[in-house]
């Protein structure tokens, strides 16, 4: 329940790419039990999610992690979690200026999609979460769930927003933030550890 | 203005970068001309070249190409270390020790700086 919205990024990501590929088998079951008419002319396969649309996932899970460390700076008197939620915030602010002058550029306006709101109703949740906690129960909630949200981040962005992504200058830009969130995954993973 | 500042450091590490060129071209004719210059990147959560090796007196300038704020920090201790290099800034140090260093921002990024025997 704590860290449902962390876990759901990668699901809700993966879901909406699934739902694209039932569409494609689909039309694949279809057109063999048609086979005896001549095929038509092989349709371009398009991708679960246009790059409107991942644009505006990039933003908004970015802005949800530099939302979190803020949470974190105003509650946490912890130092370790405080330097922490610091990198969150100034690292995933860098990326948003560069995604959206890079959406600038590309005239690509990011779409605001159903992941989109899913990420966002998710972390509606976990702020409740965070809203009720104090202390050291605040500290090991926000280690724990940021160690499962960049984990489900780096799934979802390796295994579905860099494969659907169309833009070669998008794509580039979300293939270099690949190191990034596994540093920041190990980072997480070793300050929640701290806090078992 | 910032985005004046950031031509300049551009520039700069341009400049530097030629001029390390320059360094290097001297040095296949003249052995032993003086201080060299060095370059290590920053890039994708990494230092390259993660091992560098150089005379005492040389000059190493670690450039940020990353999309991302580092730092170039002596470990474990910060007895020396640069301000902040967001993308695109640089750092120069002359080297008069080997040891190694840190991003302290990302304490996993780590190499050396190795004096020759």
């Amino acid at each position: 329940m704590r860290f449902s919205a962390a876990l759901g990024v990668a699901m809700f990501i993966l879901a909406g790419c699934n739902s694209g590929n039932n569409d494609q088998a689909a039309a694949t079951a279809d057109s063999a039990q048609t086979a005896a008419t001549p095929a038509p002319e092989a349709a371009p396969q398009q991708p679960a999610l246009n790059d409107a649309q991942i644009a505006s996932i990039a933003v908004t899970a970015n802005q949800i992690d530099v939302d979190y460390g803020k949470i974190a700076l105003d509650k946490s008197k912890n130092p370790e979690i405080r330097k922490f939620a610091e990198t969150m915030i100034k690292d995933h602010s860098d990326i948003i200026k560069q995604a959206t002058a890079l959406a600038t550029k590309l005239n690509v306006t990011p779409e605001t999609n159903k992941t989109t709101q899913d990420l966002l109703d998710g972390q509606t949740k976990m702020n409740e979460t965070f809203k009720g906690l104090t202390g050291d129960a605040f500290d090991k909630a926000y280690a724990q769930n940021e160690a499962a949200y960049h984990d489900a981040v780096v799934n979802a962005v390796k295994n579905t927003l860099i494969p659907n992504t169309q833009n070669a200058e998008l794509k580039s830009l979300i293939e270099s933030v690949v190191p990034l969130l596994d540093h920041h995954l190990q980072m997480a993973k070793d300050l929640a550890a701290k806090f078992k | 203005m910032k985005k004046f500042f950031q031509i300049v450091a551009v520039c700069f590490s341009g400049c530097l970068i030629l001029a390390g060129c320059n360094n290097g071209s001297n040095s296949s004719t003249v052995e032993n001309s003086g201080p060299q210059r060095d370059t290590v990147i920053i890039k994708l959560m990494a230092f390259t070249p993660d091992t560098l090796t150089v005379n005492k007196g040389d000059t190493v300038v670690w450039i940020n190409q990353d999309i991302v704020a580092h730092d170039v920090s002596h470990f474990p201790d910060r007895a020396w270390h640069s301000d902040t290099l967001n993308p695109q800034n640089v750092f120069v140090k002359v080297i008069d020790d080997s040891s190694s260093y840190f991003c302290s921002i990302h304490p996993t990024m780590r190499a050396t700086v190795l004096l020759k025997k």
